[in-house]
């Protein structure tokens, strides 16, 4: 099938200090990744086109995108998905370096803020292990499948227009260790949290759970902070 | 685990938490007052003898309070968040949620001080 690919481009180093878009007819298969399409280009094309990639299997989380609009991993959605139209664009709420590029300080800045590892300075009782039930771990299972690519955050109205807001990546990173019995730092992130930057800031939207490569509950899990604050 | 032990509320976890149960609250309140005024009365029988005769009960006046307050309070808490998006200075932002916690207690208390006061159909010549 022959797809329309319309890319975002952005280079001030090169002169292209005004984004705009460079279009592309390619033959591709529906079974073919978007990731796919955007190697043919930069292999065939126009070699000066920059995105981050790394594993291309959905587990490094580095190529999150605007693809048709919508947060997604380039690697992990197939053509036949999205259609022969496709508009690619960087993810939206951090500066555009270049092309797809974004600058992430400010989406790492808010993880970090939230102490994301685990505290907790006891010895074990056997000297070796932090010994959990199978249900003490289930209680944090959904958010420790967090790949970090911010689809979740730079889908959120509020932190588009929040620099304040930590994002619902770091709720996420945080709701993994409040939750987890073998932490003791828990009512430090809640503390963190019930800031004015904190969940608080969260409208409920969903488009973080719609973004979600990995299929993270993230609006339940800022849900669950909440009440763990408020409770 | 260390989610038991108690974080000292916040004043956005004890805001949005008001919102909750004010929210659960308004759901009666204002489907009763819908369904009063438009299905039950009627919206072409409201007159001003109407209106005398359901302030002179306190239950009522209590309830339009209550409806009042907590739906300019839900309007208000949407306000700042909304003037969040555009102000991003801590000490602004500070200023513009005591400017518009002062409107709503301005607003609310005129609204409570005219349905404590009452209508006056002498007043109005027919």
């Amino acid at each position: 099938m022959l797809v329309y690919l319309k890319i975002y481009r952005y280079n001030p180093e090169a002169g292209r200090n005004v984004p705009s878009y460079d279009t592309y007819n390619i033959e591709a298969e529906p079974t073919d990744r978007v990731l796919d399409l955007l190697e043919e280009v930069k292999g065939h094309i126009d070699g000066t086109l920059s995105y981050r990639r790394s594993c291309a299997h959905g587990v490094c989380g580095s190529d999150a995108m605007r693809i048709n609009g919508r947060n997604m991993l380039a690697c992990k959605v197939l053509v036949k998905d999205v259609g022969s139209e496709i508009t690619v664009e960087p993810i939206l709420g951090l500066p555009v370096l270049k092309d797809m590029i974004v600058d992430m300080e400010p989406f790492f800045d808010s993880y970090k803020a939230v102490m994301p590892f685990l505290v907790n300075d006891d010895i074990p009782a056997d000297g070796k292990e932090r010994l959990q039930s199978p249900e003490q771990r289930e209680r944090f299972d959904d958010t420790t499948k967090c790949i970090m690519c911010a689809a979740c955050t730079t889908s959120c109205p509020v932190f588009w227009a929040d620099d304040q807001y930590v994002g619902p990546a770091a709720v996420v990173a945080a709701h993994r260790f409040i939750f987890d019995s073998r932490d003791q730092a828990g009512d430090d992130r809640l503390k963190i949290l019930s800031d004015h930057g904190g969940v608080f800031r969260c409208r409920t939207a969903f488009n973080c759970t719609e973004a979600c490569p990995r299929e993270i509950h993230v609006t339940q899990a800022i849900a669950e902070v909440k009440q763990a604050i408020t409770s | 685990m260390t989610t038991q032990a108690k974080v000292k509320p916040s004043f956005e976890a004890i805001a949005w938490r008001a919102m909750r149960y004010s929210g659960i609250l308004l759901i009666p309140l204002a489907w009763f007052h819908v369904y009063l005024q438009d299905v039950i009365v009627g919206v072409h029988a409201i007159d001003i003898d109407y209106v005398a005769l359901r302030l002179d009960m306190v239950a009522w006046v209590v309830y339009d309070m209550a409806l009042l307050a907590f739906a300019f309070a839900h309007g208000m808490y949407g306000l700042r968040q909304v003037s969040f998006e555009f102000i991003h200075g801590e000490r602004a932002r500070r200023n513009v949620s005591l400017l518009i916690l002062g409107l709503w207690l301005v607003v609310s208390l005129i609204g409570a001080v005219a349905l404590i006061g009452g209508a006056r159909p002498e007043l109005i010549s027919h």
